[in-house]
């Protein structure tokens, strides 16, 4: 139970170092803000007014009380879950604009993460034990070969062929005329608009969990436990799936939490490649519009989902495998 | 019935990116029901590969090439792995050498003998748990902790645990790959009696695998004695002790001593086994041989039967023919090799020496925080005592007994928390403890450190011109030709000659015992004034042990050095210390000279690490 309490209480003291250098950093940064969005707007040569600058700063709220107390109310408006307005979509809160975001990144990119690992997983364990087989050959190679295109590259790919060509498929958005929600026309939209970037996604990110679980387990097999296990008359099935599988599994348990923590980043260049209306491509828009409120709030909302994963690794792992309860707890 | 009857064994490896090699050829021997059966060789002997073949648990590149096995009537040899299986543990079982990787570690110990149980008999549920407790019962461990993972179990718990699962399903043959290595004598010497009672009650055949001569005596009725994959010697235990046949176990024979004689003599085997990738033409010991003839290299001698047992030697057949011992001499019981002496005299003027370093009222207590508790542990406790220049000193006890720390309090790695410890160095006196930098780095050019693993203690990637080069150019800042020098007189010094064809080479190309010399020289490049050497000989074949024993023994004579031999084995103490001090819990619970320690021991502790020595005579 101390192994459960004392990852907690890391967690949450991880969780304010991240909250507090979100605030720091930015205002580390030279340069007003106003003054930029009023340069951006006015066009780059002409003289800056400083009516509109003032104007701006109305506009924004600006700081004028010391940045202890900044970093204050910092902190209540984020309890209040206020992180102010996006620029790119004024007067729109950032938090409405990433909600609007967040489901179509979750579900795509969680969907692909659960089924990469699951899959990969499975080809990687049966590929080790079935080592040298022409199985085990093709696995291999093929995701050597695989593991060097870029998802992006892929995406443009399939936009082409399946997309423009053979036009099965939209090639941009989320949605077309339906209404979002629980009806059967959007769903069936949905779908239809995620599978090309699920496909694209799919092709590369099993391969890490296939060679990474491959290389564990034939390190596994060469065990003792195992010799032992086969010598017992355990079934094959037995020996590879509770002694050797249950075994190589742990390091790629943490790897995987890690991954599933990184699907609130979305899939940048891939949503973008899609004009998929997820939190990927909001993150792009977001860097080349310099819309510091949303990046901000999108950059805290990544720091939380790693930092939540890694906590659920950490338990996960002391369930998993009971030398760590022991060594730290 | 024979209950294990194998033909003609042979084993081949073939992997891709070397030769391949026959590590068993032809073996042949049969084990009868309830049978002890010893197999001693040394390490690449195929003692190992033989034992996992019998099991029919060999793996790629590794496969049977050749004879039969044949268990109970069925040949196993082809026998498909589903039929196999319902054989497996049922009637074959094992202990496996390393065990303590041989449980699964994410799985409680109950689980992994109710799998084991279910698997081969009709037990479920209750009953398994109540045949699992008496099994706990059987080899001397609280039942309670059948609900533990195997990390939270002690080395010797869980080798006992190991030998419980072998037991589950009362099979008719068990294999013991060298169930004990790496423990410490006591636990060793209490579960091995553990199987010897286990055995006259259940009545199983074993078969155990040891490369330990003294042990196997002890306990097997028939000893099979292993060398370059083949068997060469087969007799009793106690005919073998007797009238030993080939000279190969005579000199394994003459690597065990009786310690508490006035003078020791044990005898190493020289040069190493055959390289089994290539053809070897006439008998595979030959170059070993003190005893050979000309007729051992022309033709390989063939294993036949001899005096009651069997042999594969010329020497020992045509010494027995009719007329044979005028022609080629009597039979000889020892082994004519090269020799290790002590003498108790030897040791009474060591102890006259000038003292090098003085321990004096040591203790050191370790404090562990955790929340709010603090856990004291007693590590050393008023310990005292004197190294003398040209004397070994011998630190005894088993593990937790303290002596490592005491090592690394006098290498200055720990600071003594009360006494002190005094270095008569040839500058003066210094106080030992928390030296930093420039004082630790000068001290660490008189004490060197000796370890346990020659395995692991140099660095693969580098040449052993390098790894020795290191502390001569670190400590004495020598440069081009001189360094050069320097470096082969090391190597000669540790007889690793011609130093021309060791300097080039790496480390892991050569046998334990010349990595070990590696070491040794190392330690000696600095010219140290104290040597502490933890357990250096005991990761060694036990045929090259006295080689290394002699080394350290010279280094003491001609350079004046002391050294601390920190050991757990009283036998090898006795070889190489002048004066022992046995440890338990971080006291000193006898000390004084080392002959005399062994011959009239006063402490309880004392004798019985004295009974665990493995006495066959």
């Amino acid at each position: 139970m101390i192994y459960f309490a004392r990852k907690f209480g890391f967690f949450l003291a991880t969780l304010w170092a991240v909250i507090t250098l979100n605030f720091f950093i930015p205002r580390l940064q030279p340069g007003d803000p106003a003054e930029i969005i009023v340069k951006r707007l006015a066009g780059k040569d002409s003289a800056l007014d400083q009516a509109q600058v003032e104007a701006m700063r109305a506009m924004l709220g600006t700081p004028t009380d010391s940045l202890w107390h900044q970093y204050v109310s910092y902190l209540s408006e984020l309890v209040h879950g206020n992180f102010g307005l996006s620029y790119t979509y004024y007067p729109f809160p950032v938090t409405e604009v990433i909600a609007q975001a967040f489901w179509w990144t979750v579900v795509l990119v969680a969907i692909v993460q659960v089924l990469s690992f699951a899959g990969g997983v499975v080809l990687g364990a049966y590929a080790a034990w079935r080592r040298n087989s022409r199985f085990d050959s093709v696995v291999t190679l093929g995701s050597t070969f695989l593991g060097t295109l870029q998802p992006f590259w892929i995406g443009l790919l399939l936009l082409y062929v399946f997309g423009y060509t053979l036009g099965w498929f939209p090639t941009s958005g989320g949605y077309e005329e339906s209404t979002p929600g629980w009806n059967w026309a959007f769903i069936q939209e949905a779908v239809s608009h995620a599978f090309l970037p699920a496909v694209a996604l799919l092709i590369v990110t099993p391969i890490g969990w296939i060679l990474g679980m491959r290389n564990t387990m034939i390190m596994n097999l060469g065990e003792d436990y195992i010799r032992l296990a086969k010598a017992k008359g355990l079934p094959d099935r037995t020996v590879a799936l509770k002694y050797a599988a249950r075994n190589a599994l742990l390091p790629s348990v943490t790897g995987f939490a890690l991954a599933l923590g990184g699907v609130l980043g979305g899939a940048i260049l891939v949503e973008t490649v899609f004009d998929y209306p997820g939190l990927g491509r909001l993150m792009g828009e977001a860097l080349q519009q310099k819309d510091y409120p949303l990046l901000q709030a999108l950059m805290l909302l990544t720091a939380v989902g790693v930092l939540i994963a890694n906590l659920v690794a950490d338990l996960l792992y002391g369930v998993l495998d009971p030398r760590a309860r022991r060594a730290e707890g | 019935m024979t209950l294990l009857d194998v033909r003609d064994l042979s084993v081949r490896y073939e992997p891709k990116a070397s030769r391949s090699l026959d590590a068993v050829q032809g073996v042949s021997f049969s084990i009868e029901p309830g049978e002890f059966v010893g197999l001693i060789g040394e390490s690449g002997s195929g003692k190992t590969t033989l034992g996992t073949a019998l099991l029919r648990l060999l793996q790629r590149p590794g496969r049977i090439s050749g004879g039969s096995i044949e268990f109970n009537g069925t040949d196993i040899t082809n026998l498909p792995e589903d039929e196999l299986r319902s054989l497996r543990w049922r009637d074959l079982s094992t202990v496996f050498q390393s065990s303590m990787n041989s449980l699964n570690p994410v799985v409680r110990v109950e689980a992994q003998f109710r799998d084991a149980i279910e698997q081969h008999s009709s037990l479920r549920g209750e009953a398994v748990t109540r045949r699992i407790r008496e099994l706990f019962d059987m080899v001397i461990i609280d039942p309670k902790f059948m609900t533990a993972f195997p990390h939270e179990l002690s080395g010797g718990m869980r080798q006992r645990v190991n030998l419980a699962l072998a037991l589950a399903l009362d099979p008719k043959f068990i294999l013991l790959d060298e169930p004990t290595t790496g423990l410490d004598v006591v636990v060793q010497h209490s579960i091995l009696e553990n199987v010897r009672r286990l055995q006259a009650e259940q009545g199983f055949a074993v078969l155990f695998i040891s490369h330990d001569i003294g042990t196997v005596l002890d306990l097997s009725d028939r000893i099979l004695v292993m060398y370059a994959g083949r068997i060469v010697e087969d007799q009793s235990a106690a005919a073998l002790l007797r009238e030993p046949l080939h000279p190969y176990t005579k000199g394994l024979l003459g690597s065990y001593g009786d310690p508490r004689e006035e003078t020791v003599k044990i005898t190493y085997v020289p040069g190493r086994p055959p390289d089994l990738s290539r053809d070897i033409v006439g008998c595979s010991f030959a170059p070993r041989c003190p005893e050979r003839i000309q007729l051992c290299l022309e033709q390989d001698p063939p294993l036949v039967p001899l005096n009651g047992g069997r042999v594969a030697c010329h020497v020992a057949v045509l010494q027995r023919e009719d007329g044979g011992a005028e022609r080629y001499g009597e039979p000889k019981r020892g082994f004519e090799g090269p020799q290790f002496v002590k003498t108790a005299a030897e040791s009474q003027d060591a102890l006259a020496n000038e003292v090098v370093l003085s321990v004096e009222n040591v203790s050191k207590v370790f404090e562990r925080r955790r929340g709010f508790t603090v856990t004291r542990t007693d590590a050393v406790r008023d310990v005292s005592f004197e190294l003398r220049r040209g004397e070994v000193t011998a630190l005894v006890g088993q593990s937790g007994s303290g002596k490592s720390t005491l090592a690394k309090m006098i290498t200055g790695v720990e600071t003594p928390t009360e006494g002190r410890i005094v270095f008569h160095g040839p500058d003066g006196d210094k106080l030992v403890s928390g030296f930093k930098g420039r004082a630790l780095r000068n001290y660490r050019s008189d004490v060197q450190m000796v370890f346990q693993d020659p395995y692991s203690s140099i660095n693969p990637a580098k040449r052993l011109g390098y790894v020795l080069s290191r502390p001569l150019v670190n400590y004495q800042g020598l440069k081009g030709e001189e360094l050069r020098e320097r470096v082969k007189e090391l190597l000669e010094r540790v007889a690793l000659t011609p130093a021309e064809r060791f300097i080039n080479r790496y480390g892991y190309e050569l046998s334990g015992g010349q990595r070990q010399r590696v070491i040794i020289a190392k330690a000696l490049a600095v010219e140290p004034q104290i040597i502490v050497a933890d357990e250096p000989i005991s990761s060694l074949d036990v045929s090259i042990r006295a080689e290394i024993l002699e080394l350290l023994n010279d280094l003491v004579k001609e350079n004046d050095v002391g050294i601390l031999y920190i050991t757990h084995d009283l036998l090898s103490a006795r070889m190489l210390s002048d004066e022992v001090i046995v440890l338990n819990g971080g006291k000193v619970v006898e000390k004084g000279p080392t002959l005399r320690v062994i011959r009239e021991p006063k402490d309880d502790y004392t004798r019985s690490l004295l009974d665990a020595i493995p006495n066959p005579f």
